[in-house]
């Protein structure tokens, strides 16, 4: 098995890789010395965890690799008492904090952290095949990778070059989320993956620099994906395929739309995951549990077998189900009268003058919650006001969801992640 | 930020109407039902003095009322203000 998953990882060796401005392959990256088993590879560029990847697809060693600044002093400490030695790389100089715990490695293991919205960072284990949700012939393409070293969303994007011929990477640095449509259109990127929000503030800064990316493929995970989204990005690009991924570092990529709409089909709920046409295929089993997503999924990862809790939560709009948010926080009650801030969220988004939203409770009297938001105006469309939002959405939701306080910021809040907690 | 005047409060609720397509009466004793001032407008009057004070008001801390008239609110807000 690990020389099948070795022999197969090593197909897009040479694929072109543009990262930290040089054009290489995945072959003439620069090397890692020779990394202790397991390894907490903690790095602050793209090149430095692509190396780590790639010494992983050819040894086999057990590796975690993330953000230098997502794994606080506390965390290393966990890591070195869990057998990590910690290792910060920096191009060819490296530093390295031996395992405060002995153990034996698993070969061939990856770790993942989680993003930590739900509380401290978890570890979850997973493989290159498990990585690997992609699998069938692809057309030929250049990637952008705009995530965070080490996410599940960076590790989909890397695999599928390390995995498979004629699929390039072009790797954005923090430094430069701003300005990424020029380098994509410099090297011909044509599919790029981001949070709604990467996308919403991509928009909002320059429209006119993403239009000249030649995108054929576009896909848009990591948060709740609203029609308005969708709809904005395929009139920039009429001839792409846009398509959404619901995917976690525990269930994988486990929900792939390409239809152009919001949501999934309400049929694709407790489908026979026999009764696919390809048998080789393995299609997760989804279900909605109260108004919780449920997920069975072959992409899980290690001993996270069978059903699992998403903490998300759906709501049914006709023939589609939605996911609107995190089940803890989604749901606003209104003195007795329940609204998805989700929702209510698409109906600010949809206004054609908003570049973005978040909705949120505030504590209030009498009611106990209120809905309230805060939005980014898209300059070009502008001004609006307060009343003109509350206006709008008062045709559009029942009294009670209507955001009554609603606060303008200047720009969009954009994390590590890309996400913005919406 | 200080504490908002009483004639503040009121030019607040003035705006809560108003977003409504209603009108504040002057006069304080004027019903909040046949105005069409409702429990959701309370609750955005708080919200507009939190914002304008800059601090969150203290909800549990003054004794259930009954709210009836526009003074009622004027005087509730006043107290939750000074809680």
């Amino acid at each position: 098995m690990t020389a099948q998953r070795r022999t197969t990882a090593l197909i897009g060796d040479d694929n072109r890789v543009v990262v930290g401005g040089k054009t290489l392959t995945w072959r003439t990256l620069h090397k890692l010395p020779q990394l202790p088993s397991p390894a907490a590879v903690l790095v602050d560029n793209g090149a430095d965890a692509l190396a780590a990847v790639r010494h992983h697809a050819v040894h086999g060693t057990e590796l975690l690799v993330a953000t230098s600044s997502r794994v606080d002093l506390g965390m290393r400490e966990e890591l070195g008492e869990s057998g990590f030695a910690v290792v910060i790389a920096n191009g060819d100089e490296h530093s390295v904090t031996p395992a405060k715990l002995k153990r034996v490695e698993e070969s061939g293991r990856v770790w993942l952290l989680t993003s930590g919205s739900t509380g401290r960072p978890k570890r979850i284990g997973h493989t290159l095949e498990s990585l690997t949700t992609v699998r069938g012939q692809q057309q030929p393409r250049t990637w952008l990778v705009p995530y965070s070293p080490g996410t599940y969303a960076w590790w989909q994007v890397i695999t599928i070059s390390l995995t498979q011929a004629d699929q390039g990477l072009v790797v954005i640095e923090p430094s430069d989320l701003e300005t990424w449509p020029m380098i994509a259109a410099e090297h011909g990127v044509t599919a790029a993956s981001g949070t709604p929000t990467f996308w919403r503030q991509t928009i909002y800064r320059d429209t006119e620099a993403l239009a000249k990316v030649p995108l054929e493929q576009i896909t848009l995970g990591g948060e709740p994906v609203d029609q308005a989204i969708l709809d904005r990005l395929k009139e920039i690009f009429p001839q792409a395929r846009i398509s959404w991924i619901y995917a976690s570092s525990e269930v994988g990529a486990s929900i792939v739309v390409h239809d152009g709409l919001a949501g999934f089909p309400k049929t694709w709920l407790d489908r026979d995951p026999q009764s696919v046409s390809d048998p080789e295929s393995e299609r997760p089993i989804l279900h909605v549990d109260g108004d919780e997503l449920v997920i069975s999924s072959p992409h899980h990862g290690a001993g996270l077998e069978g059903a699992h809790r998403t903490g998300d939560r759906v709501e049914f709009v006709e023939d589609r189900v939605l996911i609107t948010g995190r089940l803890d926080t989604d749901e606003i009650n209104v003195g007795g009268s329940k609204v998805s801030a989700g929702l209510v969220r698409n109906v600010l988004m949809a206004h054609p003058a908003v570049a973005w939203a978040r909705v949120f409770a505030r504590k209030a009297p009498l009611v106990g919650r209120m809905v309230a938001a805060e939005v980014v105006a898209d300059p070009d469309l502008g001004p609006i006001t307060d009343a003109d939002l509350v206006q709008w959405c008062t045709t559009r939701l029942p009294d009670y969801g209507v955001p009554r306080r609603i606060r303008f910021l200047d720009e969009i809040p954009q994390k590590e992640t890309l996400k913005s907690d919406v | 930020m200080s504490e908002l005047t009483r004639a503040q409060i009121r030019d607040l609720m003035g705006e809560v109407m108003k977003a409504q397509g209603k009108e504040l009466p002057g006069d304080d004793s004027a019903d909040l039902r046949e105005i069409g001032f409702r429990s959701l407008d309370f609750s955005e009057l708080a919200l507009r003095v939190e914002d304008e004070i800059g601090d969150e008001l203290n909800f549990d801390a003054p004794g259930l009322r009954q709210i009836a008239k526009v003074g009622d609110v004027l005087d509730f807000i006043e107290q939750l203000q000074s809680a």
